[in-house]
């Protein structure tokens, strides 16, 4: 437990004095207050009489069929999407130099010097980073739901739960920079391979189509099974809306609630993380 | 019979480039350091002191031989619970004040709060850094990381030093400050061997030294035993006139005029005493006959260079 709490004071330390911290809990913060300020409704004996949304009148049937639940939802299963990308995106900002900058020549020796194998060494950085981002994550969902429940008195814990699944795309995608900072040492292809691999698994949500398209048989092959070795980017961000939505989500969305891209997601993370385990035990520094 | 605190055991590495073409950093290199011992590892750059190094410390592996501290392969990381190391050219992260830093390394070494606070005001003291305990480490001299990197080192007690350049980048003061502090942590049973381009500080700090070439052991002793093994002496006498030069020469004595008086190479004591026998009967008068010591670095340069 020491070495994980050195290696959580030393990444939150590290995020401080960079502004890295400052910047992740700023540009969350400016978001939270963007989203407080753009949503108005005007609630009368518990039911919705009127809602404002960036000072723009949202017009409401005039039977008054949309409820105020119903509006939340909506509103809920909406910005969740926003915020699994927003999360995501600044999560591998903010962690993928972790690797990279421990290291560096002059900096990795006075790690490896220490009596800690290096598998928990690295396990002890790859939690530390985790909880960095896992707190972004919390402070972004948690501060829009507590201002939705603020704002129209409707408690809906899905929205927040749905954090779980934000945290799992970013273990996987933090595994992977984690595998790429050990073998290459470099920040910057951390950080662009794994934004490429989260937009290249988003495409791969069409693989059926993309592979009736190609013309060779083995390419085909190819695509059908980076679908299902990658992370289920695409399939994870629908889960999100799906799960946020519960009963309410439309029957496509819904289709994606099942365990297998959360299994193959969580299993791509896990091989990543014990092969970037396995090459920096293997390291020669 | 007690283990040594650092042993190696016919040590090789081989570095292999991705083109297969290969570099023998270490052929073959024994070594043991007791307790309480301070021991110099010298050589040229890339005769293979910083790979032992990073081998004692599983930093990089031997490609055949054996490595242990206290007894323990290095490979196994419970071998460096009792080790400290200073890297030469070492990166502390510059966003850490040196409170900070001991209470990272600290606690990375297994220490509790308590013993982190303590020997790190211990240790700040004695290093004549203690003021600076709550400023970042970027806005450090490179003495003062210095002194913060042997703080590092030290803030678990360990039983074995391993130090790479301590005292680059520290001025005279601190460096007398350093070796006086390396001697105490050798009294109370420290074994610290020490790799630096300052002979003269090896030669002032250390009770052994080893000098590697190319990857071997070219040389190993005390101080005193590798500058003595020369066998110069200077000879003070009168008269010394060319004619005896002359005989001395053709016993193969190494002869030279210096000052006013003689500096004799000789193959041994009878080979001294078979000269001073010549000079006596010619009448001449012997006033000083004493040994000349060769410095570290004169045994040194003659050894990378033969």
């Amino acid at each position: 437990m020491k070495v994980l709490y050195a290696n959580i004071e030393d990444v939150m330390r590290e995020a401080a004095a960079r502004w890295t911290l400052l910047a992740y809990f700023l540009l969350s913060t400016v978001f939270i207050l963007i989203f407080a300020s753009a949503i108005n409704l005007d609630i009368v004996d518990g039911a919705l009489a009127g809602a404002k949304l960036f000072g723009k009148d949202v017009t409401m049937p005039a039977d008054h069929s949309i409820s105020i639940e119903k509006l939340v939802l909506g509103f809920e299963s909406g910005f969740s999407v926003v915020l699994y990308f927003l999360c995501t995106f600044l999560a591998i900002f903010a962690t993928a130099h972790l690797v990279p900058r421990m290291q560096e020549k002059g900096t990795i020796d006075l790690y490896l010097s220490r009596p800690v194998s290096r598998i928990k060494l690295l396990l002890s950085r790859y939690v530390a980073g985790l909880i960095l981002a896992g707190s972004n994550v919390v402070y972004l969902l948690g501060s829009i739901w507590l201002i939705v429940m603020w704002k129209t008195h409707v408690v809906h814990p899905r929205f927040f739960v749905a954090s779980a699944v934000i945290l799992l795309v970013i273990a996987t995608l933090l595994a992977f920079a984690f595998l790429v900072g050990v073998v290459t040492s470099s920040t910057a292809v951390s950080i662009m391979t794994t934004y490429g691999l989260f937009f290249f698994a988003l495409m791969l949500v069409g693989h059926d189509r993309i592979a009736a398209a190609v013309s060779k048989e083995w390419q085909a092959w190819l695509i059908n099974t980076m679908y299902w070795i990658l992370p289920k980017t695409a399939e994870l961000g629908q889960a999100v809306i799906a799960f946020v939505s519960g009963e309410q989500a439309p029957e496509r969305l819904a289709s994606v609630l099942t365990p297998a891209p959360f299994l193959t997601t969580a299993a791509f993370g896990l091989v990543c993380l014990a092969l970037a385990s396995w090459c920096f035990q293997r390291k020669e520094f | 019979m007690s283990v040594p605190a650092i042993e190696v055991v016919a040590l090789h590495k081989v570095y292999r480039s991705t083109l297969g073409r290969t570099i023998t950093a270490l052929d073959g290199v024994d070594l043991s350091v007791g307790e309480g011992e301070l021991f110099g590892l010298l050589g040229p750059n890339g005769a293979g002191k910083t790979t032992a190094v990073k081998i004692l410390l599983g930093l990089t592996r031997a490609t055949e031989g054996s490595a242990r501290i206290a007894g323990l392969p290095v490979a196994n990381p419970e071998s460096r619970r009792r080790v400290g190391y200073l890297p030469e050219g070492h990166k502390i992260p510059g966003y850490l004040t040196a409170r900070q830093t001991l209470s990272i390394f600290g606690r990375m070494s297994g220490l509790d709060g308590a013993t982190i606070n303590r020997r790190a005001g211990e240790l700040l003291e004695t290093l004549r850094i203690s003021q600076w305990i709550d400023v970042r480490v970027k806005k450090f001299s490179k003495g003062m990381t210095q002194r913060l990197g042997l703080a590092a080192a030290l803030i678990h007690s360990p039983n074995v030093l391993l130090l790479d350049e301590p005292t680059d980048g520290v001025d005279p003061v601190g460096r007398r400050e350093i070796r006086d502090l390396l001697r105490e942590e050798a009294k109370n049973g420290t074994a610290v061997l020490l790799n630096s381009h300052l002979l003269s500080e090896i030669e002032l700090t250390c009770d052994r030294v080893a000098v590697l070439r190319a990857g071997k052991l070219a040389a190993h002793g005390t101080v005193e035993e590798l500058t003595r093994g020369s066998a110069k002496y200077k000879m003070v006498a009168a008269p010394v006139d060319d004619s005896l030069i002359a005989a001395f020469r053709d016993t193969g004595a190494g002869v030279e005029r210096v000052n006013g008086h003689v500096l004799l190479s000789v193959n041994d004591v009878q080979h001294l005493n078979a000269l001073v026998d010549q000079l006596r009967a010619r009448g001449g008068i012997l006033s000083e006959l004493s040994p000349v010591r060769s410095t570290l670095e004169d045994v040194f340069v003659d050894l990378v260079r033969a």
